[in-house]
């Protein structure tokens, strides 16, 4: 009988939902906007303001007088990423665009998932986000194993590199990456002289780098959650004098590395997905985005494709069906200010990483893992 | 008179140039020159603020508002007295109905937050045996929580143990945890004995974030099962059925049941012969030992028993996310614990409650603020210590002390 | 016997950042026995204000020397009134109160601040002038930075002016009559509040020094870093035994030390387990401390 009831309500207020629908399109965010990973989590939220706001200028959405956002909080923590997720529901938003951190996204997106809510992420990279068989999930950035697979190449290829050691800062990400590349290494001919992990929060990475230094490695491969620790990371590597060949990965990819670490950093490679500055897509995010925010980080243009492709979905499929939507999703081409994609049936959308190297206090991009020439 | 009114003035006014004094220097100096605009724009409005509490002070001492005050102590006195004619036990009658068909009333975001309030109320319930009972100041507190979410965690993974038979068990684990813990730290006192405790949460947490074997580390375990309920169906006569928990609602029930469990287990605790000996080991240690009370042993039992409702609490949290990785016991929630329990009121049941309550659903109330959350958040819990030091609902104690003598 | 060299210098290096915060840490005990949760905070703070007065004086054309010199005692300065303030707001009205609820005031302080850093000056870290600081001395495969030295150097100039105030002045002999019993040092003409206010800014002053060491040292700053070495120094100070100075800097060096090593020879993952577990240990056996006197039955 209670069940029948729960049945009932649950159908009732979805109706009432969708009814409300009609007038505004409520667009979720959560992303880390406090804690050490605010920044960020504030380039997504910022993101997706940029996407809404292009779109409203393009003219809007037809059916939708609209368009507004809520910035949630998740502080790269389960607990609050779940009740984030609970609050955006009782908003009764559309669709979310987060979260960044894998261990916030895994559980928010099950609670999302009850509520048939569509969930794109910007920023979690983790393999298990798109393999559990969820129909609400999509990923815009690229997974943890593309990204090793472009690093391998590159040292094998372009470096030619021998030896290796990697440090990474235990998260399930920057961990999760060294792991694959540490894995690829024995095929690809390079011998692993060490892996070392630092925790989060750590300033002092000197007793690691000592190690490093005595054991003289070809590349030092660096896989770090943030890119201010990166940075400081760097400094102290460039201090110790270490003389390797430093690669690191699109974590720790944002301006402000480059701000910190100044010409410590030159010279240094990244993985990076591509981002071509030349494409119309990227122009206008950036003429959008600049003005308010500065300089956009490594999730931004990953952000504004989410909520972009979400926007253009909706506008196909004329409703915020789930179904409609996952459908319309699936069947477009999107060229997005990040990359050009296309989502596939589990979710994901590809990558195209790309080695960007920093010369002179600049990213300039270096090498094309996928052709293997260099820019 | 004058005098004082003099004093308060003056002191407002020193305090609003140090507010400027603060600020300033954070806003306006920047490498391309020194700018007045924006300080003074927020300091204007800091200040205009704390005019307008300064004036209602001023006018409250007055006694403007002595008439408003006589009518609200006449209706406070009023019922209170209809209060206290009411019996308890319809009073607890009443919370009871309410918190049972609280799901009705609003959404699942509300499940989910009350949620969240008891998981903490357990915890804080837990830790006010070790705290407010017998008087051990513990900064790891949520350590044994999470041993308790990954012992069911694990359990159900590896194992497909349902939940209620992990129960017990996590709550055993804790408790086990909480012996180890207890029992190098019991020569010491006060500081001391907070840093050690603080320690052995950070070494819990990291052997969680590090045994990649068996924690699967930083990445967390996921797959844990839900709770399954065996429910009276009486559609087809009477039979029972067994589903499994999946609405926050249900979910709300069953933290509901462990709560009231912990509430009347605590209850029971405090008033036993054990409880007074805690009480004794918190004023004077050396003569509850002299009174021959075993303080070792009790010591013990208080760090164990605390435990174990930290334990079912973890156990409950793992089946609710479904996912438990380290990042959920870091030592802030060990002091998020901590703070229920004093802004609550030591020793203190009803305290406790509304101490997590105050914890939980302000941050999510002050979600408004958007970025200021966890600003207000702070400066609230700082007011709230100014305004209440002995805690919201302070406990009842028996006696005089020596402190207040003085 | 180079690696091991190596990890010596870096160890005291840290040892000497964690003995830096850590004597505030222990001052503020000393006197009024707070665990100051917000010290942290005034650590991140100095980092900050000394970032933006450094930066705004080099802008102005000062000399590098001159730039730091001034920010440094400007920062001090700063952080201090900070201090006072926050003592005056949240601590003062508490005296007489449950020491628990003094600590969970600072908890809410320390909140409040952190928050109050990131509003006022943004999510993103700050990037120090490392450069008026670069480089160092190699001896052999051994690297010595200019700025491992300075942090040595003053953090064991700041200890001998710490005790020489504490022990031959006349405010120190103030302070440390004001530790033992408010009551009677009242009774003797002693200002008490104004006597903790006067250690709340100097402990301030001293975590500002640390913040923009921490800051040249390791090339930027943020508004949550005060809460790590905050903890870290905190341990530091039970270790040494709190409330005494010199037992501050020594725990701080043995804090440090056992960080650097156990990451440099067994598992960097774990130092801090190791760190913890010496803490545990030295406290086992010898209860207050290593250089701490017996404190008496204190209560929560």
């Amino acid at each position: 009988m209670k069940r029948i009831l729960a049945l009932i309500l649950v159908l009732a207020m979805t109706l009432a939902s969708a009814s409300a629908f009609a007038e505004t399109l409520k667009l979720g965010s959560m992303s880390p906007l406090t804690g050490p990973y605010a920044a960020d989590g504030n380039d997504i939220a910022n993101g997706v303001r940029t996407a809404i706001e292009v779109v409203k200028a393009e003219g809007g959405i037809p059916g939708f007088d609209d368009i507004t956002l809520s910035a949630q909080d998740t502080a790269c923590d389960p607990r609050q990423a779940v009740a984030a997720a609970n609050k955006l529901i009782n908003e009764e938003v559309a669709a979310v665009i987060g979260a960044y951190c894998s261990s916030a996204t895994l559980p928010a997106s099950e609670t999302l998932d009850e509520e048939d809510i569509i969930m794109l992420t910007p920023g979690s990279t983790n393999e298990k986000v798109t393999e559990r068989g969820l129909k609400n999930i999509f990923r815009t950035c690229g997974r943890d194993d593309d990204q090793s697979k472009a690093a391998l190449r590159f040292m094998k290829e372009y470096l030619k590199a021998k030896t290796i050691y990697l440090v990474d800062d235990k998260t399930a990400y920057s961990q999760g990456l060294a792991d694959n590349v540490e894995k690829g290494c024995p095929a690809a001919g390079i011998k692993v002289l060490g892996h070392e992990h630092v925790n989060q929060g750590d300033k002092d990475f000197s007793a690691v780098l000592t190690k490093v230094k005595a054991a003289k490695p070809d590349v030092f491969y660096v896989s770090l959650q943030n890119s201010a620790t990166g940075a400081l990371l760097i400094i102290q590597a460039k201090r110790m004098g270490i003389d390797a060949v430093y690669l690191a990965q699109d974590a720790v990819y944002h301006p402000q590395l480059i701000k910190i670490a100044k010409k410590d950093a030159n010279g240094m490679f990244l993985t990076f997905g591509y981002v071509d500055p030349n494409t119309p897509s990227y122009k206008q995010f950036i003429k959008f985005y600049e003005p308010k925010y500065g300089k956009p980080g490594a999730y931004s243009t990953y952000a504004y494709d989410s909520a972009m492709a979400y926007m253009a979905a909706v506008k196909k499929a004329g409703s915020t069906d789930l179904d409609k939507v996952r459908a319309a999703l699936l069947s477009m081409e999107f060229k997005g200010a990040s990359k050009s994609f296309k989502y596939k049936e589990n979710g994901d959308s590809g990558s195209n990483y790309i080695i960007r190297k920093i010369e002179n206090g600049k990213y300039v991009d270096f090498w094309n893992a996928q052709t293997g020439k260099k820019y | 008179m004058i005098h004082e009114f003099k004093k308060r003035w003056v002191s407002f006014g020193i305090g609003l140039i140090w507010l400027f004094v603060i600020l300033w220097p954070l806003l306006g100096i920047k490498p391309e020159g020194l700018e007045f605009g924006t300080t003074f724009a927020l300091w204007g409005k800091l200040a205009v603020a704390a005019l307008c509490i300064m004036i209602v002070y001023e006018l409250n001492v007055r006694g403007v508002f002595d008439g408003a005050k006589k009518a609200g102590s006449a209706i406070t006195g009023s019922t209170r007295k209809a209060y206290a004619a009411i019996p308890q036990w319809l009073l607890l009658l009443i919370l009871l109905a309410l918190a049972l068909v609280f799901p009705s009333m609003t959404g699942r975001y509300g499940h989910d937050v009350a949620c969240n309030v008891l998981i903490y109320v357990c915890l804080g319930l837990g830790l006010n045996i070790v705290v407010g009972l017998a008087g051990l100041l513990d900064l790891g507190y949520i350590a044994f929580y999470g041993v308790g979410a990954y012992t069911y965690a694990l359990l159900s993974i590896h194992y497909q143990l349902s939940f209620w038979m992990s129960l017990p068990i996590a709550g055993c684990l804790a408790a086990i945890a909480g012996c180890i813990i207890g029992y190098p730290t019991l020569r010491m006192r006060g500081d001391y004995l907070a840093i050690v405790t603080l320690g052995f949460g950070e070494i819990v947490r990291l052997i969680l974030n590090n045994w990649m074997e068996l924690t699967n580390g930083p990445n967390g375990l996921s797959g844990i099962k839900r709770p399954g309920v065996y429910w009276l169906d009486m559609t087809n006569g009477w039979t029972l059925e067994h589903f499994w928990v999946k609405k926050v609602w249900m979910y709300y029930y069953v933290i509901l049941f462990i709560a009231i469990c912990t509430i009347i287990a605590v209850y029971r605790l405090n008033y036993s012969r054990i409880g007074r000996a805690w009480e004794a080991i918190r004023e004077d240690e050396t003569a509850a030992e002299l009174m021959g009370v075993n303080t070792f042993l009790l010591k013990l039992l208080a760090y164990a028993s605390g435990a174990v409702f930290a334990g079912f609490a973890g156990a409950f949290f793992a089946s609710r996310m479904r996912f438990v990785s380290p990042e959920s016991f870091t030592f802030l929630e060990s002091a998020m614990v901590l703070a229920m329990v004093v802004l609550g009121g030591m020793g203190s049941i009803p305290g406790v409650i509304l101490g997590a309550l105050a914890l939980i659903a302000l941050p999510e109330v002050f979600r408004e603020f958007d970025l200021y959350r966890m600003l207000v958040f702070g400066g609230v819990m700082t007011v709230m210590m100014l305004v209440r030091p002995k805690g919201l609902w302070p406990a009842k104690r028996v006696g005089r002390r020596s402190e207040e003598m003085d | 016997m180079d690696y091991f060299l190596q990890q010596l210098v870096n160890g005291i290096t840290l040892g000497g950042v964690y003995a830096l915060i850590a004597l505030g840490y222990t001052m503020v005990y000393g006197i009024i026995q707070l665990i100051n949760f917000a010290h942290g905070e005034f650590f991140a703070a100095g980092g900050y204000m000394g970032v933006i007065i450094i930066s705004y004086l080099s802008a102005q054309g000062m000399s590098p020397v001159l730039c730091i010199a001034l920010g440094l005692g400007l920062t001090m300065g700063y952080c201090a009134l900070l201090a006072m303030a926050v003592e005056k707001v949240a601590y003062k009205p508490l005296r007489s109160s449950s020491r628990l609820s003094v600590l969970l005031s600072a908890l809410g302080m320390s909140i409040f601040l952190q928050n109050g850093l990131m509003l006022t000056q943004g999510v993103y870290d700050k990037a120090y002038p490392t450069e008026m600081t670069a480089g160092g001395f190699h001896f052999g495969n051994v690297v010595v930075s200019y700025m491992q030295i300075y942090i040595v150097l003053i953090t064991a100039a700041l200890l001998i002016c710490l005790n020489l105030l504490v022990f031959k002045t006349r405010i120190g002999k103030a302070m440390r009559a004001t530790a033992q019993d408010k009551v009677m040092s009242a009774l003797v003409g002693i200002n008490s509040n104004k006597i903790i206010s006067l250690t709340f800014a100097i402990g301030a002053g001293l975590a500002a020094a640390a913040g923009i060491m921490v800051g040249f040292y390791y090339g930027s700053v943020n508004y949550s870093m005060g809460f790590v070495p905050g903890i870290k120094a905190f341990a530091a100070a039970v270790l040494g035994g709190i409330g005494n100075i010199t037992g501050a800097m020594v725990g701080g060096l043995i804090i440090g030390m056992v960080e650097i090593f156990a990451a440099g020879y067994l598992s960097s993952e774990y130092k801090d387990v190791f760190a913890f577990i010496i803490l545990i240990a030295v406290l086992y056996f010898r209860p207050t401390g290593i250089m701490g006197e017996n404190v008496d039955d204190t209560r929560v």
